[in-house]
């Protein structure tokens, strides 16, 4: 058993803290995410599988993400959520090394952890994943790329148009396409993460190196670290998570917006207009002074249009005696 | 003033009406039983798994009824009135969002389950009832899911059911009599939302009620398999109750689930398409994205004709299932460390790669159709 503790390679080392220490941190870093995204501060387009990747490893991808924003002009999303969030998983990413380094460091190295572990692993690694991630990022893209055109011209071989006779079927294409270029990547891509995490590995057991061996026998050590992660005062613990998930929750109920962001073409609002507020006083005084000029006015139309017709009928007169035996025109219809 | 600090040996009102309910129903016994279940080498991550679906099953179950008290399922209605949980009433959209981001989990959850359970050959001898059952609670999330999405009554939805229908009717004997039966007509009308509704609402939460009872049971009955690696001696000293540690982990595992959810209802709120008409005009049909896979494996070359589309449609699941269903039944091997079972590890691998391969193609299929 000790022969194997000390033949552990560093990938596995590496592999078996930053597996946990990722998933660890993930859900309080989710809440807040979430809480970000319903107030509006952050927006992702095409690309929130990325972006929760990059949540997700945010204890190596810390430094790397700006950085690959600014390289390679490939951003994940949009707003102030987002470095608010990579800054809040700072100290979150650290408790987590540390929970997790020294549970690791009892139980497989079987070594008293140091003091201030969490810390020490989280810079390095961070700093590591600030060379690292954005040398991956680079290799991967301009692997898959070159591997999708690739692959691309390998589906339009002659050879292949020859076989199949009027050339490869577009489902088959389109499966030897993705699994051409799709082996390429993930293959560069696994390659590299390996590399990654080996020297994540290194780092930790370089760490172990100089930390003294742990005293008790296996059951001894697992009852430390178990109990390493019960807190003193577990009430308050309890309390303390309650009040939180209180506090969030009606935060998050808060800032949700009431209808869909998102209104589908039939569906859209008219956009509403406030109107003034009422007054009763007011509004019948305008009223009668309306209603007693409409008065006036139709009063004006309608001495006006007996004016005009007592015109008419003495004009009418002295043109019907020059008109006699005439047809007469039959009166034009007029609007009540 | 002076005041007596002995404490008082008089039990509260919370310990009597605790004692009270207990006289009665045995709350401490059961208590006992539900929560000091021994849990071989300790509590884990990869165990979360089943309660998260639980809780999926219980938060879709609420969303669910809060969704019908406004929803019409009629053809002529079920359109407009998904419309109007969407734009007009207050939180619908979110919880529409919830509801099918939720279905998605589901099925996530399920497979991931599912391979936590192969991976960890937690399947075999005494618990191949336990993956029997589990196998149809699989069947009954995917029954879920395509009930489900006609129920909007959208182009999408009516042309992804008139597509698995015509899949269903492949099947030899009963295919034809299922798809009619479905479908209540020659082409998907009143009578199949009517269907596919009762389906969802009613039948499919009865069958996962009582098929995850039974689940349940039969996993307090084997025990729980524990892991695959460690010697008797590490085990037994990391060997936990399920409270309070497995609870924590489970607890965590819901949060994260619901919190990617919500993420999810915020990030791709429900937009319909078109309302359904027998017409697709310049829609592609295609079903829910966990099927995608499978809908571009059925469009290869191999799978056309009357007999490929059999062989595809009906002979791959088919014969794919029975050799789930068989499973713990031929692979008497106890080894479970999955590291020692190479045949295992390799089909497991050559399955999430097919499946991940083809709903990538599938994708770019889509780019190509439009």
């Amino acid at each position: 058993m000790a022969d194997e503790r000390e033949s552990m390679s560093p990938t596995s080392i590496g592999l078996g803290v930053l597996w946990p220490v990722c998933w660890t941190g993930l859900p309080i870093k989710l809440a807040f995410a979430l809480l970000a995204m319903a107030m509006g501060l952050m927006h992702f387009e095409n690309r929130l599988g990325l972006a929760f990747l990059m949540l997700l490893t945010s204890p190596v991808t810390e430094f790397a993400a700006p950085i690959i924003s600014m390289t390679f002009d490939s951003h994940f999303g949009e707003g102030i959520g987002i470095p608010l969030l990579f800054l809040l998983s700072i100290p979150i990413d650290i408790w987590a090394f540390g929970v997790v380094g020294r549970t690791f460091f009892l139980e497989r190295f079987r070594k008293e952890p140091p003091e201030g572990l969490g810390l020490t692993l989280w810079w390095k690694s961070a700093l590591v994943g600030a060379f690292f991630m954005p040398l991956l990022w680079f290799l991967v893209s301009s692997v898959t790329e070159t591997a999708i055109s690739t692959s691309h011209s390998v589906a339009e071989m002659e050879s292949l148009r020859f076989v199949f006779g009027t050339g490869l079927p577009v489902a088959e294409r389109i499966g030897l396409e993705v699994t051409l270029w799709g082996s390429v990547a993930s293959m560069v891509l696994i390659v590299l993460l390996t590399i990654g995490v080996s020297i994540i590995g290194r780092i930790i057991r370089n760490a172990a190196a100089t930390a003294p061996p742990a005293q008790e026998n296996y059951q001894g050590l697992i009852t430390r670290w178990d109990l390493m992660r019960v807190p003193a005062d577990q009430a308050l613990l309890l309390t303390a998570f309650t009040g939180a998930g209180v506090v969030l929750s009606l935060l998050f109920w808060a800032v949700l917006p009431v209808t869909t962001p998102h209104p589908h073409e039939c569906c859209k609002k008219a956009e509403a207009k406030a109107q003034g507020p009422f007054k009763p006083v007011e509004t019948l005084n305008r009223n009668e002074q309306l209603i007693a000029r409409l008065a006036a006015q139709v009063d004006a139309l309608e001495q006006e249009k007996a004016e005009t017709g007592a015109g008419k009928d003495e004009k009418e007169k002295g043109t019907g005696k020059a008109q006699s035996g005439q047809e007469t025109a039959p009166p034009a219809v007029t609007k009540p | 003033m002076a005041h007596s600090s002995v404490p008082s040996d008089q039990p509260t009102a919370t310990e009597r009406f605790i004692a009270f309910l207990d006289a009665r129903v045995g709350l401490k016994e059961l208590q006992a039983k539900m929560l000091n279940e021994p849990v071989p080498g300790g509590s884990r991550w990869a165990y979360v798994f089943g309660s998260v679906l639980l809780f999926l099953f219980f938060m879709q179950a609420v969303t669910g009824i809060l969704l019908m008290f406004y929803y019409v399922p009629t053809a002529d209605h079920a359109y407009a009135s998904t419309q109007y949980i969407i734009h007009e009433v207050d939180y619908g959209w979110f919880l529409l969002g919830y509801h099918f981001w939720g279905s998605s989990a589901m099925a996530v959850c399920v497979v991931a389950h599912m391979s936590q359970v192969f991976l960890w050959g937690a399947y075999k001898p005494p618990r191949e009832l336990l993956w029997v059952v589990g196998l149809a609670l699989f069947c009954i999330v995917i029954g879920f899911g395509f009930t489900g999405y006609l129920l909007p009554w959208d182009q999408r939805a009516y042309w992804a059911t008139t597509v698995g229908v015509e899949i269903l009717d492949k099947t030899p004997v009963l295919g034809d009599f299922m798809a009619r039966f479905l479908k209540g007509g020659p082409t998907p009308g009143q009578l199949t939302l009517s269907r596919f509704f009762v389906i969802h609402v009613m039948i499919l939460p009865a069958a996962l009620m009582a098929l995850a009872g039974l689940h349940l049971f039969l996993f307090r009955v084997a025990a729980p398999a524990g892991p695959f690696r460690g010697t008797p001696e590490e085990i037994k000293a990391k060997t936990d109750y399920f409270f309070p540690r497995q609870i924590w982990k489970d607890i965590v595992g819901m949060a994260t689930v619901f919190a990617a959810i919500c993420g999810l209802a915020f990030w791709e709120p429900v937009v319909l398409l078109e309302e359904a008409t027998p017409d697709p005009g310049d829609y592609h049909p295609e079903p829910e994205w966990y099927f995608l896979f499978y809908f571009q494996l059925l469009r290869l070359k191999i799978f056309s004709g009357e007999f490929g589309q059999f062989l595809g449609a009906v002979a791959l699941p088919a014969v794919f299932m029975v050799l789930l269903v068989a499973l713990p039944f031929f692979d008497k091997d106890p080894e479970r460390n999955i590291f020692k079972r190479p045949v295992a590890l390799i089909s497991w691998i050559v399955i999430m790669v097919i499946m991940a391969l083809f709903t990538v193609s599938a994708v770019i299929n889509r780019e190509f159709l439009d």
